[in-house]
């Protein structure tokens, strides 16, 4: 058959039988949370795929013409050549609406997946040895997801997100000795500049991805030497891997999965609008609307920013203003601490050995407790950056509502914690009742 | 013989072929976002869940063990390639060689990341003065109209630029005509309206955003980005939210036509602040 | 109410000739008939004078009326922002408490109480789409939204959606500026420009959407609020249907024998 005759031509050639056969028998434990990294993945893919499509419609210029499409209510207007080409694959090309909602919705899954993988490694304690390097990379891989996003939608030169262009212009300046410099590096001198928006496009479609390519590889192939990790029972041990096969059944599920993550993006690409630029208008530095917020991944910056007190430094003629604090001083240590966390917790524990079982959360009551606390600081800063939405639609003050949050940052995640505790530890011990009650002790079966 | 467990895999796959054909047609004849969506998603979904839904159930059920190796290469091997690395190390020999060899490489690095200086200009400059600076500007509207200075109603405001600088961020003004005896103006700047008409930069001082949020009636100035709120009658010193700095004014006064013009710069320096601002 | 329409009514009808030539009371009452104000003066001393005071001179429960204008009047009785239950708050929009016949003699009576602003006469058909987007996003959307969905402001107050406004109150609002709103005269917004804007605030009410459904344009915030609950809730879904096998739902089954 066709199947045989290939693999003899390969092998023939570059002699891949051996590893082949290897790979195909690979085992893969079997648990739904294993596969929020794929849904993540897969997003990715579909980011490319439709992200080239984009490409061959978009046009990254600054250069402005007078609007003359199909779009009535901008007809006559002055913009940007990229704007006009969003407006023009938006009403003009078929399929290309479509293109575009599922490519920013594919970014905004694949930053919630990263978020949720992220979750489920730290709890469940697989960033320990010898995965420390693979969290490192998916950290980074974080770290990327966002600035692409951000990078992303601030190409299309609209109000909305050109007013988050100059936040970011207004953060790096607040980096201290430096930002001056760097952001009139970036932008090419005084905010708006007239390269900001040909420089993202090269970072959004060749720098930014082709690291991320790159990590990924590393990443598959340190899960690939490394093998999956699994939970405890049904056999699993440090020494083994127990699962399902690669050919045919992870395979397959694995396919079919990824069938599935791009058909709920094209479904929600198609009936949910997101980002009407058209209805934003086109980029003018004297305008604003109210309700201004970035993508979901930024919220908890823009949060940071509205509830940060008005804290400044100045002294001896140097400053720290008020942004340095909320917009690079918070995500610095927010992100230290993540690159730290494996080496902290061992550090902490003392414990330096290979881990291939995983933990139940409940079994590690102070580091679930801690991963809450986490959540839930974040979690407020992200509501908090939608204060004057909620404000609007709930009728409530936005002034109150700034103390409000205020305080909760600093009271609920202690409490979040302290909950935690409580509860894993509850948790165990009524396991452990029930069983200490059973005439044997089932075998638990994953 | 075709088996119960066949039937979603079959049905799912059926979907997905009318997904897929109603995809093409739906484009052919003239496209709609909402089905090509909606459609898309069947023929991807429909794959998605013969795929996902032949591996459960027509598949064997199967649970395999697979041994980890060791993931560490041994004693034997590391020392092994310790010795060869340690005996063929030619800097190790040599190292007075490799060190002007690191220093010819960092000196390259240096060299190279020079042009990176070419993509932006000195920043101090342009961020210490506006396009308002030396000349005695005419206040002009976003379509470049000059503003007379009767021409604000009372409780009005207007966004306002330099003269031939209209749209450059960093010179956005806020003209306001206030009640009589609102202003309560800082020293030096008595004569720096032109009746109750008085001008402030736009640029928030916190972030940047356009602080485009006047509440007349009680003389703030709210900036939607973040909420940092500015009390006009205090020349915009700021009274809530993360902003620390007054918007600076601009002295304001009128032409020999009766237009308003600007005498100078602001008062201070344009929005956000940096390292370096107060220097 | 009844006895006071009938009155106006036989007034009307034996006075119209000479109403006719009837001098006007202050320039933003011009087609205010003396017996239109009367009317509006009763309905007044009913419904109005408790809080802005005999002849509308104002009181600690309420501002002066003189020299509002007939556009205040008609755009507060419009709107059923007027009268006000609870004096101080932000005044909600609702449905009006008088009918168009009432609000035209309150109207009468207040105009007549000083020059203000008169009712503009708002075309939207003589306005230009483009430019009314334009004028809208450098005065409006900063305080309304771009889409016009409405913004805080401090203290609880709100710039309120303008979804419901019709092409008149999207004029009379700029010209008296209520509430913390500034106020924007003909030398700032131009009455052409006031018809250009109400063209293209009533195009936001029910705008395009080509992209499905709308999520009440507000931006990334119900965006996100989607993608995270709809998006990733129905993949975290569909991966447990995935991953659930039979050796599962057998040892749930055995389980739930125990």
């Amino acid at each position: 058959m066709i199947t045989r005759r290939l693999v003899r031509w390969l092998d023939e050639r570059v002699g891949t039988a051996g590893l082949g056969r290897a790979a195909l028998s690979k085992v893969f434990p079997n648990h739904w949370s294993f596969l929020l990294g794929e849904i993540a993945l897969y997003s990715f893919i579909v980011l490319i795929l439709t992200g080239v499509y984009l490409t061959f419609f978009f046009d990254p210029s600054t250069a402005t013409i007078t609007y003359d499409g199909s779009y009535e209510p901008l007809v006559g207007v002055e913009m940007s050549q990229a704007y006009r080409s969003v407006l023009e694959l938006t009403f003009d090309v078929r399929a290309g609406l479509v293109m575009r909602q599922t490519h920013h919705w594919a970014a905004v899954v694949f930053a919630a997946a990263i978020v949720a993988h992220m979750a489920r490694v730290f709890f469940t304690g697989a960033f320990r040895r010898p995965r420390e390097l693979n969290w490192i990379i998916g950290i980074t891989l974080l770290l990327m997801a966002i600035l692409n996003g951000f990078a992303g939608y601030s190409l299309l030169d609209d109000q909305l997100s050109g007013t988050g262009l100059r936040i970011l212009y207004s953060v790096v300046l607040a980096v201290p000795l430096v930002g001056t410099w760097i952001a009139s590096l970036l932008f090419g001198g005084n905010f708006p500049g007239t390269q900001i928006l040909e420089r993202l496009f090269v970072i959004h479609i060749l720098i930014v991805p082709v690291v991320i390519g790159l990590l990924l590889v590393l990443h598959m192939g340190l899960l690939l030497r490394h093998r999956h990790t699994h939970f405890p029972g049904g056999g699993a041990t440090d020494r083994n891997v127990v699962g399902e096969r690669l050919w045919p059944t992870y395979a397959l599920k694995a396919g079919g999965f990824f069938f599935l993550t791009s058909g709920a993006l094209v479904l929600m690409g198609g009936i949910f609008q997101i980002n009407p630029i058209w209805i934003y208008g086109p980029f003018r530095p004297g305008n604003v609307s109210a309700a201004s917020q970035p993508d979901w991944y930024m919220g908890w910056l823009e949060g940071s920013l509205r509830l940060m007190p008005p804290w400044e430094v100045r002294a001896f003629g140097f400053m720290l203003p008020n942004p340095f604090f909320s917009g690079v001083l918070l995500p610095g240590v927010t992100f230290g601490l993540l690159y730290a966390w494996p080496f902290m917790e061992a550090w902490l524990t003392g414990d330096h050995a290979e881990h291939h079982v995983l933990d139940r959360p409940r079994d590690r009551p102070v580091r679930t407790a801690l991963g809450v606390a986490a959540l839930t600081f974040f979690t407020i800063l992200m509501v908090a950056g939608a204060d004057d939405v909620l404000a609007v639609t709930f009728d409530l003050e936005f002034n109150r509502m700034v103390w409000v949050f205020r305080t909760l940052l600093l009271v609920a995640p202690p409490v979040a914690a302290f909950v935690t505790y409580r509860l894993c530890i509850e948790l165990v011990q009524r396991e452990r009742d029930s069983q200490a009650s059973l005439p044997a002790a089932a075998e638990t079966v994953t | 013989m075709r088996r119960y467990g066949e039937a979603v895999p079959i049905a799912a796959f059926c979907v997905a072929i009318v997904g897929g054909l109603g995809a093409a047609v739906v484009y052919a004849l003239g496209g709609q976002a909402q089905a090509e969506g909606v459609l898309l998603a069947m023929a991807l979904g429909g794959i998605g869940v013969g795929l996902a839904s032949w591996a459960k159930t027509l598949l064997p059920e199967e649970v395999v063990i697979e041994e980890r190796p060791a993931l560490g290469s041994g004693e034997a091997e590391l020392t092994d390639i310790e010795d060869t690395f340690v005996e063929r190390d030619p800097i190790h020999r040599r190292r007075f060689l490799g060190t002007l060899l690191a220093g010819a490489l960092g000196s390259l690095l240096v060299a190279l990341v020079f042009p990176i200086r070419s993509l932006g200009p000195n920043p101090d400059q342009g961020l210490r003065q506006t396009a308002w600076q030396g000349a005695r500007l005419r206040l002009v509207r976003n379509d470049g109209t000059p503003v007379p200075a009767d021409e604000l109603n009372v409780n009005g405001v207007l966004t306002v630029w330099p003269e031939g600088h209209v749209g450059e961020e960093d010179s956005q003004t806020l003209l306001l005509h206030l009640q009589p005896g609102v202003l309560q103006p800082r020293p030096g700047r008595e004569d720096w309206t032109v009746g109750d008409q008085v001008a402030f930069s736009k640029v928030c001082t916190h972030a940047g955003c356009p602080v485009g949020l006047f509440e007349e009636r009680m003389n703030r100035l709210l900036c939607p980005c973040h909420q940092s709120t500015f009390d006009v009658a205090d020349a915009c010193r700021p009274v809530f939210g993360p902003a620390t700095r007054s918007l600076p004014q601009l002295p304001l006064d009128t032409d020999g036509d009766g237009f308003l013009i600007a005498t100078g710069d602001y008062s201070g320096p344009v929005g956000p602040g940096y390292w370096n601002q107060d220097r | 109410m009844r006895r006071i329409l009938l009155q106006v009514a036989l007034l009307a009808v034996l006075a119209a000739p000479l109403g006719a030539l009837a001098t006007t009371v202050g320039p933003g009452s011009a087609r205010a008939q003396v017996d239109d104000v009367d009317a509006g003066r009763e309905l007044f001393l009913t419904g109005c004078v408790s809080c802005h005071g005999p002849d509308g001179v104002g009181t600690d429960q309420g501002p002066t009326l003189i020299g509002v204008g007939a556009a205040a009047a008609d755009f507060m009785l419009r709107t059923g922002r007027m009268p006000l239950a609870v004096p101080g708050q932000q005044p909600p929009r609702k449905e009006p408490a008088y009918n168009d016949a009432d609000i035209t003699y309150l109207v009468a009576y207040v105009a007549s109480l000083g020059p203000g602003p008169d009712i503009p006469d708002v075309d939207p058909q003589r306005g230009d789409m483009a430019v009314g987007g334009e004028l809208y996003r450098e005065n409006c959307a900063a305080c309304h939204q771009a889409a016009g969905s409405g913004g805080a402001l401090s203290y609880g107050r709100h710039a309120p959606s303008l979804h419901q406004a019709t092409a008149t109150e999207i004029g009379e609002a700029p010209r008296i500026g209520p509430g913390q709103m500034p106020v924007f005269g003909p030398e700032v917004l131009s009455d052409s420009d006031l018809d250009s804007i109400a063209l293209y605030v009533l195009q936001l009410d029910d705008p395009a959407d080509p992209g499905g459904l709308s999520l009440g344009r507000i931006g990334p915030v119900a965006e996100g609020f989607v993608g995270i609950l709809i998006g990733l809730g129905t993949l975290i879904v569909v991966a447990r249907w995935v991953t659930r096998s039979r050796h599962q739902r057998l040892a749930e089954a055995t389980e739930v024998d125990r």
